[in-house]
């Protein structure tokens, strides 16, 4: 029997961790299904059990999401627009049973570049909390996520919560993704997008696009060119060189790399279609 | 290491490795041979249960985590196999050879007790997770609205 750890204390969590390196386990909707054997090798610590890591609060600086705050949390949370986006992936997050046990944070973790919450999160400022016994340090989830399956997070830490400034709070959000069928899929490509406007202006533009490169992208050119553009049809300032250049797609078994960066430009035009002012009175 | 879990509003005192699968704690150590092992990788949904009101793949869910929770199975669904969905399933025929069919029903439940008239896209969100090789998919989303219809009255 290996060692299994649930503690309700962060610091007696944090401890573990440096003691043992144990194995972080959260809804272990990637962990178990990685594992062919019954049981995860190594010790665990499963984190789920500490209300510290837990829950949606607004603080001083924006918005703290909890470490093990799962799809279905967020899908009932009352958030603003700007989390809309967030919502739309949550409820294409595998299935219903996958949503109630995974977590943000193990999404993030994990690092696969489908995941589905990081272009979200990339478009909502997002940075991360790594807590370990030696204390706290953040850092923005782009400079988190170094590459497919791989992170900055150093084996003593925890990704302990989420943090979204107040000024990306701003604004409305779509999140649209393509996948070989509708339910239960892996991204070939997908889009979120968080447009904010003052005086019928772009004040905030955040795209960003997942699965079409080694890790999940936001597309500075075409944000340069939205931001104090007129918001409306938003979607004629989508050309393939302010998208192609920030992306570095592979072909795989899904689809090729010319096949992704057309489908992730016509994702980032939809999105900003329904996104424009005229379509959504329309 | 000893563990207690409440399925089905008992209390089953058990002794398991606290990362087994909920599944295996079910089946193996509390005999409730009604939830299924599929594929074991969190993939098709035959081993949904309801967790603290929520729909859970039990394969993919270490048993220390349900402690302290209600775990139900479909041997708790009702007492005489006379939930609504139950009697909706009997009525339609739905299952074919049967094996996703707990799960199918779980799921189901589940979903009934959120949102007690399910459009036939929230059906579908819903059910996503539960993979039918027999594919009583129609027969399924049917039950559903016939199930809806009848916990009205
Ligand atoms: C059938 C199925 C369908 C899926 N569909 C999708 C999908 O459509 N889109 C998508 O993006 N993903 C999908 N996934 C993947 C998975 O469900 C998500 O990535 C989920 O958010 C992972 O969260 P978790 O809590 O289950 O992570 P876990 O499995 O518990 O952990 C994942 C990894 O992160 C580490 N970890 C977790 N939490 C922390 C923490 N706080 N600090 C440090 N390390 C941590 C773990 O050690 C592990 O390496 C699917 C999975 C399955 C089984
Ligand atoms: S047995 Fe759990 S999802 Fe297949
Ligand atoms: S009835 Fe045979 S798998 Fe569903």
């Amino acid at each position: 029997m290996t060692a299994y750890h649930r503690p309700t204390d962060l610091d007696a969590a944090l401890r573990l961790l440096a003691d043992t390196g144990a194995t972080v386990a959260a809804g272990c909707t990637d962990l178990f299904p990685a594992t062919d054997r019954r049981a995860l090798p190594g010790p665990v610590l499963d984190i789920t059990a500490i209300p510290a890591l837990r829950g949606i609060v607004a603080t001083p600086e924006g918005l703290r999401l909890g470490a093990t705050t799962t799809w279905t949390d967020v899908i009932r949370a009352d958030l603003p627009p700007a989390f809309d986006m967030l919502k739309e992936a949550a409820r294409e997050v595998g299935s219903v049973q996958i949503q109630t046990a995974g977590t943000l944070a193990g999404n993030l973790c994990n690092a696969s570049p489908a995941a589905d919450g990081v272009p979200c999160l990339l478009a909502l400022d997002a940075g991360v909390e790594l807590a370990s016994t030696t204390g706290t340090r953040r850092l923005p989830l782009s400079a988190f996520l170094t590459g497919p399956r791989q992170t900055a997070r150093r084996p003593d830490e925890l990704l302990a919560a989420i943090h979204i400034p107040a000024a990306a709070t701003a604004g409305r959000s779509r999140f649209l993704k393509l996948g070989a069928r509708k339910y239960l899929v892996i991204s070939i490509a997908m889009v979120a997008a968080r447009i904010a406007t003052d005086a019928g202006r772009v004040t905030q533009a955040a795209i960003a696009v997942g699965a079409c490169s080694a890790t999940a992208r936001r597309l500075p050119d075409l944000e340069r060119a939205l931001t104090g553009a007129p918001a409306t049809a938003l979607a004629a300032h989508v050309t393939e060189d302010r998208i192609a250049p920030a992306l570095s797609p592979i072909d795989d078994i899904r689809a090729d790399a010319a096949y992704r960066t057309h489908a992730a430009a016509e994702l980032v035009r939809r999105a900003l279609t329904d996104l424009s002012p005229q379509e959504a009175a329309a | 290491m000893a563990i207690t879990l409440n399925i089905n509003g008992r209390d089953y005192s058990i002794d398991a490795d606290p990362q087994m699968p909920l599944l295996w704690a079910i089946r193996e150590k509390a005999g409730l041979m009604g939830t299924k092992f599929g594929c074991g990788i969190a993939q098709c949904g035959a081993c949904t249960v309801i967790v603290d009101g929520n729909a859970v793949r039990s394969c993919n869910t270490p048993v220390a985590t349900a402690v302290g929770k209600s775990v139900r199975t479909i041997e708790g669904v009702s007492e005489n196999n006379d939930h609504p969905v139950q009697v909706a399933w009997q009525d339609l025929t739905v299952p074919q050879c049967g094996y996703c069919q707990s799960g199918q029903i779980m799921s189901a439940v589940a979903l009934l007790e959120r949102t007690p008239e399910p459009s036939d896209n929230e059906i579908d969100k819903a059910m996503a997770g539960n993979i039918c090789r027999c594919g009583t998919y129609p027969r399924i989303r049917a039950a559903i609205h016939k199930a809806a219809e009848m916990s009205k009255t």
